[in-house]
């Protein structure tokens, strides 16, 4: 208990930190968002409406430091105010309206890739020098070194274009009525098979390579060869006394994964057209809309956070030694 | 569509997961409709939105990301002008008097208009329109007071004699004032489920990702209204957009397409056509005028002379552009154009030995190693700024960096972040630049711009248009003088005077008039604008849009 509560507290000072990180690092850029959207518009907008448009999106002049004061507040009090480049729609609902979809695809995706990912892992230590640990991690590392965005682009083309397995563009047919039907989840379903395979190939070296690496070291350990000594079942041996013992990277590797789902896969959306927050996060990076940044930010820094002390709690149970400690 | 049995395992696998996005999204559990039929006449004109990655139900038309449409086809203006023709279409208002003194303009509106809720449109919608504009988002310093008589008839009244006014009020969306005035913050509201005297006002199906206007059942051209809807596709980049282009999922397509011969138009050359008229705003490369040598009016032009602009419009854009002329008007401008000075220019054309002269004469001489001086010695150096993620404007600074390098100066290209670059060009902290200009149906802006010197501020005060901060005193003469005409034809002298002017002291360099990008397929509907029907441009977010939604029928 005492470990929880220490954890809890140095928690919160990542969070107190990272918040005022998000709050100074916009404030550090250049110009502020009106002249930008200005600038954006390229002559569109009138520059005698700049004032007006200030006042109305209550971008302000006041000292730095009573804009933190009322910044903490409002985090406080989970009022994260009006998104500015989507004016006047509140922060929380262009989140909330997105989010949905930004999950579900990168979650997807970093199951996928991590279930399997350790089990080609667990098999290719286990058979050191057999079929897959001999020809899948060079191949593996040969795609996951590409660059995401040609990779995607390529595969849209070749299954998307050319094959016309998979549908180009968004989470679902346009014009489908979303709701619990077999037709809508089928579609959906269909929507999401492209881009998440991407992102499972680019990211499923990684996790193979980790667990292989610690697996060989664990299979070295004397209390394997005194579990085959003892006659115990291969596969028991496997999952039981090496495995379990080598997935503890793996767990942390996976909470940090967790907390860096809900960021969005920025390339993967615009791609595929898909409709999360990614791209929400470089516009409202590249518009200087605080608001909207600072409640993404926190809703990224709220996940990485919650997903470490999930990990946490878990390694308690998985690590002994933490316990002692 | 074909689909692979291996696709239809994969959709039973993957369906489990998508179950939890419904919860998180928090859809609703409805019947699921068919999509639309093949029949062209049930079919929505489908068009791609590329710098949107995801719609917001937000159609308060005085949001800076207006959602789009929302000025184009779900509210209408008084009157509609076209560039591609340089014509001017009556629309809300059958027809429109200035007073002789020029201080006001009378519309009458048209008959027999309704919103889309079935009230009729009056006079007080105009006046309330203007009232909260003003309010909400500025401008229209001009305007004294907006009066209706009646009502049909409107009067703008300003606070000095100002024609510019007419396109500039004329060109403003109308808003219902039995709507919005009972709204508590009307700049805050997002305005759902809009009311408007446009074609296709009810929207239907909202997602992120796409969405559908139908039609407004109380339209006062209902035969115009051929086309069931028109459905809008979120993209967040050009690639995304120009795939669903070039593989016939989208019938209009007014983004960039980079070679659209090969990547567009070759996949079916039978119903596809792209037409770039050059009526976008004049592209200049703007020289700090507050810096030496940039002081100079002989420096000025001979840099100008110097730059090669059929190289700057077939390598930078692709041979889209066209070249500017020393009128340094766009095409927009065209009929203002004074046909004296544009066969006759000089310092827009390249002429290197020309230049090279200009610059020996005017004090700044050449080195042994080729390389030219200032007057106090140091050498003949500056920058020109260009934001990195605009390659075709990049590749414009790279052509004239070359060219420049011919007469014995140094340009390096400095391409950071538009946002650093733009700060620069506002405080007056920048040497050169590659920058867009005004663009209006009237001159008067371009000029006031670009050489006004009610525009000109201090280096260190923000300004938001003449960057180059430049003034010029007999400019300003002939801008009042225009301003205060009422009368075309004599309006049209002073402009080929402001021209004259313009050509004297070159306050910019011109560079080429920006193309309106749009291209389309006309599988499913017919009837769009072309070179030589050009009743609108190609655009889907100028005033002239609602002239294609309302041209447009489906094929049969």
């Amino acid at each position: 208990m005492r470990f929880i509560l220490r954890r809890l507290g140095f928690y919160l000072i990542a969070f107190w930190a990272s918040i005022t990180l998000n709050f100074l690092l916009p404030r550090f850029m250049p110009g502020d968002p009106v002249s930008r959207m200005f600038a954006r518009s390229t002559g569109r907008m009138q520059p005698e409406q700049i004032e007006a448009l200030r006042k109305l999106l209550g971008v302000d002049d006041r000292p730095i430091w009573e804009q933190y004061v009322d910044y903490l507040h409002s985090i406080v009090t989970g009022q994260m105010g009006v998104s500015i480049s989507r004016f006047p729609t509140p922060v929380t609902e262009v989140i909330a309206s997105q989010i949905g979809w930004t999950l579900l695809l990168g979650g997807t995706a970093l199951v996928i890739a991590a279930v399997v990912g350790n089990l080609l892992g667990i098999l290719a230590a286990w058979r050191r020098g057999g079929a897959i640990d001999s020809a899948l991690p060079p191949v593996l590392v040969f795609i996951g070194s590409f660059p995401y965005f040609w990779l995607a682009m390529g595969a849209l083309y070749l299954f998307g274009v050319v094959l016309g397995w998979f549908p180009l563009r968004h989470a679902f047919t346009d014009g489908l009525e979303p709701g619990f039907t077999w037709e809508f989840i089928s579609d959906a379903a269909a929507h999401l098979v492209l881009p998440a395979l991407t992102i499972v190939l680019v990211s499923i070296g990684g996790w193979m390579l980790g667990m292989r690496n610690t697996m060989i070291a664990t299979n070295a350990e004397d209390y394997i060869t005194m579990a085959e000594a003892k006659g115990l079942r291969p596969g028991r041996i496997m999952f039981r006394y090496a495995a379990r013992n080598a997935m503890l990277p793996s767990v942390t590797s996976f909470g940090m994964g967790l907390g860096f789902v809900v960021g969005g896969a920025l390339l993967t959306e615009v791609v595929f057209a898909y409709p999360g927050v990614g791209y929400q996060l470089l516009n409202a990076v590249q518009g200087l809309d605080y608001p909207l940044m600072q409640g993404l930010f926190l809703t990224i820094t709220a996940a990485v956070l919650l997903a470490n002390f999930l990990v946490d709690i878990l390694y308690v149970r998985l690590d002994p030694r933490v316990r002692s400690n | 569509m074909t689909q692979s049995r291996f696709l239809r395992s994969a959709r039973i696998a993957a369906a489990g997961l998508a179950m939890g996005v419904l919860v998180l999204t928090g859809c609703s559990a409805t019947a699921s409709k068919p999509a639309a039929g093949a029949e062209n006449a049930s079919a929505f004109l489908t068009i791609p939105r590329e710098d949107m990655g995801t719609f917001i139900q937000n159609f308060n038309p005085f949001a800076p990301a207006v959602n789009p449409m929302v000025q184009q086809s779900i509210y209408e203006s008084l009157l509609i002008f076209n560039p591609a023709k340089g014509d001017t279409v009556p629309w809300l208002a059958t027809e429109w008097t200035s007073a002789a003194d020029g201080k006001s303009v009378t519309f009458t509106l048209r008959e027999g208009v309704k919103w889309s809720d079935g009230k009729p449109f009056v006079a007080d919608d105009v006046a309330y329109t203007f009232e909260l504009q003003k309010k909400i988002k500025g401008g229209f310093d001009y305007l004294e007071a907006v009066t209706a008589e009646g009502t049909n008839k409107v009067t703008f009244t300003f606070n000095k004699p100002w024609s510019p006014a007419l396109y500039d009020v004329g060109q403003l969306t109308i808003l219902p004032k039995h709507i919005w005035s009972a709204l508590a913050d009307p700049e805050k509201d997002a305005n759902a489920k809009p009311v408007g005297t446009g074609p296709y006002t009810e929207v239907d199906n909202f997602q992120a990702q796409s969405f559908v206007l139908k039609k407004n059942p109380n339209y006062w051209q209902p035969e115009k209204q051929k086309i069931a809807g028109i459905k809008m596709l979120a993209f967040a980049g050009n690639d995304g957009a120009n795939l669903a282009a070039a593989n016939g999922d989208v019938d209009w397509a007014p983004q960039y397409i980079p070679n659209i011969e090969k990547t567009f138009i070759s996949k079916d050359k039978e119903h596809r056509q792209y037409w770039f008229p050059a009526t976008g705003s004049m592209i200049n490369w703007q020289l700090n005028t507050t810096k030496a040598p940039f002081t100079d009016t002989a420096v000025r032009k001979a840099l100008s002379m110097a730059v090669d602009r059929d190289q700057v419009t077939k390598i930078g854009m692709g041979g889209y552009a066209k070249p500017a002329d020393c009128t340094g008007l766009s095409g927009n401008y065209e009929t203002w154009k004074n046909p004296a000075l544009k066969d006759n220019c000089t310092w827009t054309k390249r002429n290197v030995d020309e230049a090279n002269k200009l610059l020996d004469q005017a004090g700044y001489p050449k080195g042994a190693d080729g390389k030219r001086t200032l007057k106090d010695g140091k050498p003949f150096e500056f920058k020109i700024s260009v934001g990195a993620t605009s390659s075709d404007w990049l590749s414009v600074a790279n052509v004239i960096s070359q060219n420049l390098a011919d007469v014995g100066v140094t340009a390096k290209v400095d391409s950071p972040d538009w946002a650093a670059v733009v700060a620069g060009y506002e405080t007056g902290d920048f040497d050169s630049g590659i920058v867009w200009s005004a663009n209006d149906p009237s001159p008067h802006k371009y000029f006031n711009t670009s050489m006004g010197t009610a525009t000109v501020k201090p280096v260190g005060t923000k300004t938001f248009d003449n960057y180059h901060r430049f003034g010029d005193p007999k400019a300003d003469a002939l801008l009042a003088q225009f301003a205060a005409e009422a009368d075309a034809g004599k309006q049209k002298d002073i402009a080929y005077k402001l021209q004259e002017e313009y050509n004297d002291v070159a306050p910019l360099v011109p560079l080429f008039s920006g193309p309106e990008w749009g291209a389309f397929n006309d599988t499913r509907f017919t009837g769009w604008p072309t070179e030589d029907n050009p009743y609108a441009t190609l655009s889907v977010r100028a005033p002239t849009t609602v002239l294609v939604l309302t041209t447009l029928e489906p094929r049969k």
